[in-house]
């Protein structure tokens, strides 16, 4: 391609991007909090051991669940949000096990069971805190059925999700929040 | 209450204790002073420090350093620390919504305006100074506190995402005095006037090999150059320019020279280190070699000089080193998603054998490498090995007898062209494996002559984009060829060495000015995935060093003019 196309091309994207971050900057102070429907797709990931998991199974269960999305060479939405998983688990100590943490990658290429392995053990997962990867494909359907596709790990957004125990729905929560706001919103869904 | 959160009231409290301490002793004569009881460090032990503290989270005690995040989590420095955000070089990232802004002293000590000095009125330098709030220079004691308390000079307080670090004094003066040496005096082979790359070229390298892998790149640093030299007699193209690239990048001429290594590979660290000495150069673009590369890496690493995108069979595995961006992990990667695919479909094999034929030939142990190392992760038996020496034909009967005394559920065949022979007499065979799969790069050009009752029974590693799907990229391919004969070329390498130049124009219009090799491999980092010709897909990341990562499992279609037909996605886990 000439260089003069390419480089059009290329501020063309640089201005969407900033673009984007600006607008989100200002929204960044308070996390924004939804209630969403989800019909988790029928597929099967792989986990940080390298086991097949049937997500719906995983999912779909009386236990308290907490989703976010994330992969392993991610810069600053990923230690935000992992430390928040993390924390999660310090907090309910022995009961830790109890609720699922699921973090979904949204670098299914470079993210393999290893790295996965690594990436948990950096951050002291406990048991309960599944890493998932899996196909392009499969993993896109799940992004998309929590309406929270990224067509490219640029795109990016700390999102997280709390699963309600009464009614099967999701708690959609968008922003870089504090631990505390974490716990609450889980506190509030049924978690203890 | 939390118990993180008393762990955090005790710790703010100490903060404000530690504050008036360092204040106090600024007011006094020697900066940062370290405690008396501390031996005095040099300069080359204070960076190394500096360094782990900065990428590895690691105190000079040894312990892990404690930083919280969000105002309350505490989290190890062993978890993430200031390399996760603020990148390699210390000049910051940007994903998605978020981005953290350079920590380099050069950069902290200098008030941050809303604009980029010389680049006011360029679109892109625009957008990205006025993302972040001004404020004044950091000093000393401010850029303690910012990293204490998270407060930065402005009285705002960041700890949104940037956490808070519980530091010594003396660690705190160790870890300002590493920032201060951060994208600090701009790389060898940057002049005003001049960046200059080179790129190495292993002698004996079959010529049109050479000449794709070169003229995509030599292309684009032609384009590049003429659009200088027009902007300096044009005004319209100057305006045009300065948009685009900003005054500097386009005042600036490229250069290339060849580095030509001749003789054993055990003698090309000499040969570079002259090449080297005698022309700087910011870093090494493509290169190419049809079998060592080694020698070529560890140069690059030692010097920290950067590579991008290697043409190489045999690129080295490595998860921590940096310097060299290969486009795959070469040969290997094809053995290795067959473990992935075999793996996959395991429960349909009920125990029974599987066996792996392998060349003892460089490419034959690469794959058969590649498959060994995923597979001994899946846990799954080991496989049976059988191994072709050298001269040694995989015969009809030889396949036979693998059938008939091994009966395996799957067979894998890591040879050549003249391995297809053994399959003739497949089709009449009892038994027959479930799965045979061979890699598609080793048989080359012969798996389009596969004879049809042998084409369903037949499975291949194709580690690209399908021909059919790929022949939209032709015309992009070719418009770095004008006048030129596409058929005169590798078409593969044409395309890989696409990839490089694209790479290249969009590394450097990203990094602002900033020409420091660390953040020529931070900004490709952050760049988005990308639909390139010949690769499925490519993907970045810090330390992402291999940037496709897939392969399919195909076979060839029926008819007279066959085409590859998928059998598996590009990545199987
Ligand atoms: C989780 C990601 C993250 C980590 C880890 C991190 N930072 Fe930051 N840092 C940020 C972000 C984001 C900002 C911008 C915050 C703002 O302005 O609101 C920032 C701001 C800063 C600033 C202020 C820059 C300015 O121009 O005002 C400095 C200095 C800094 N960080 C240094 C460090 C150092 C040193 C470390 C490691 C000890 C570190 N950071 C670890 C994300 C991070």
């Amino acid at each position: 391609m000439g260089l003069r196309i390419i480089l059009t091309i290329r501020i063309f994207t640089i201005l969407l991007v900033i673009f984007c971050l600006t607008g989100a900057e200002a929204g960044a102070v308070k996390y924004e909090r939804s209630v969403e429907s989800v019909t988790i797709p029928d597929v099967v990931l792989v986990n940080q051991q390298g086991d097949k998991v049937r997500l719906k199974s995983l999912l779909e269960t009386d236990q308290p669940v907490l989703v976010d999305f994330i992969y392993a060479t991610c810069t600053t939405i990923c230690p935000i949000l992992s430390a928040g998983f993390a924390n999660l688990q310090r907090e309910l100590g022995p009961e830790a096990a109890k609720v699922r943490l699921v973090s979904f990658t949204i670098d299914p290429e470079n993210d393999t069971p290893g790295i996965m392995q690594e990436y948990l053990d950096r951050y002291q997962a406990q048991p309960g805190w599944d890493f998932l990867t899996g196909s392009r494909q499969d993993i896109d359907r799940v992004m998309k059925a929590f309406n929270a596709y990224f067509r490219s790990k640029m795109d990016h957004q700390p999102l997280s999700f709390i699963r309600s125990q009464e009614d099967g729905k999701w708690i959609r929560l968008y922003g870089l929040m504090s631990s505390s706001d974490l716990m609450k919103e889980f506190q509030q869904t049924g978690g203890k | 209450m939390m118990r993180s959160s008393q762990t955090f009231t005790v710790f703010m409290t100490k903060v404000a204790i530690v504050h008036v301490v360092v204040l106090l002793l600024l007011a006094g004569a020697p900066r940062f002073s370290g405690a008396a009881d501390q031996p005095a460090l040099s300069a080359e032990e204070a960076y190394r420090l500096g360094e782990r503290m900065y990428r590895e989270g690691i105190l000079p005690s040894g312990e892990p350093m404690q930083a919280f995040v969000n105002g309350d989590v505490p989290v190890s420095g062993t978890s993430f620390t200031c390399v996760s955000c603020h990148l390699r070089s210390g000049l910051g990232s940007i994903e998605g919504q978020v981005s953290a802004p350079p920590t380099n002293g050069r950069l902290l000590y200098l008030p941050r305006e809303p604009y980029i000095k010389g680049y006011e009125h360029v679109p892109s330098f625009h957008n990205y100074a006025v993302y972040f709030q001004p404020r004044p220079a950091y000093t000393d004691e401010t850029l303690a506190e910012l990293i204490t308390s998270g407060v930065d000079p402005t009285g705002r307080s960041v700890i949104k995402v940037m956490p808070i670090y519980d530091l010594e004094d003396r660690d705190l003066e160790i870890l300002i005095a590493y920032l201060k040496t951060l994208s600090d005096k701009t790389s060898p082979g940057v002049s005003e006037s001049e960046i200059k790359f080179a790129t190495v070229i292993v002698e004996g390298t079959d010529p049109v090999a050479v000449e794709s892998m070169l003229a995509p790149v030599e292309f684009g640093i032609a384009r590049k150059n003429s659009l200088t030299n027009a902007s300096a007699a044009n005004p319209r193209v100057a305006r045009m320019g300065y948009n685009m690239l900003g005054p500097d990048l386009l005042q600036k001429k490229f250069s290339l020279s060849r580095w030509v290594l001749k003789g054993p590979s055990s003698t090309w660290r000499a040969q570079l280190d002259a090449y080297y000495q005698a022309e700087p150069v910011f870093a090494l673009l493509g290169g190419i070699s049809e079998g060592d590369w080694e020698p070529v890496h560890r140069f690059c690493e030692e010097n920290r000089i950067p590579n991008l995108l290697p043409i190489v069979d045999y690129p080295v595995i490595s998860d921590n080193d940096w310097y060299t961006f290969y486009f795959s992990r070469g040969v290997r990667q094809e053995g290795e998603a067959a473990a992935r695919y075999l793996h996959g479909m395991y429960d349909l094999f009920s125990g029974r054998a599987i066996v792996q034929v392998s060349r003892d030939s460089r490419k034959g142990n690469a794959l058969a490498d590649g498959f060994r190392a995923i597979w001994a992760d899946t846990g799954h038996p080991a496989v049976i090995d059988i191994f072709l020496k050298e001269g040694e034909q995989f015969s009809q009967q030889r396949l036979q007898e693998i059938i008939s005394e091994l009966k395996p559920a799957a067979l894998i065949v890591w040879d050549d062209a003249a391995a297809l022979e053994a399959f003739t007499g497949l089709p009449a065979l009892a038994d027959r494996p479930g799965l045979i799969l061979a890699s598609g790069t080793y048989v080359g050009k012969a798996l389009w002559t596969i004879p049809e009752p042998l084409r369903e029974l037949l499975s291949f590693t194709y580690p690209y984009r399908l021909p059919q799907d790929d022949i939209r990229f032709d015309t992009l391919a070719l418009k770095v060829l004008p006048g030129k004969k596409y058929s005169d070329y590798d078409q593969k390498i044409i395309r890989q060495s696409y990839i490089t130049n694209e790479l290249l124009g969009n590394a450097l219009m990203d990094m602002r000015g900033e020409y420091y090799r660390d953040f020529f491999f931070d900004v490709i980092a952050m760049m988005a995935d990308e639909y390139y010709p010949l690769y499925e897909r490519v993907g970045f990341g810090p330390g992402q060093r291999y940037a496709s990562k897939g392969c399919f499992i195909v076979q060839l279609g029926k008819g007279e003019n066959p085409q590859l037909e998928r059998r598996s996605e590009w990545v199987t886990r």
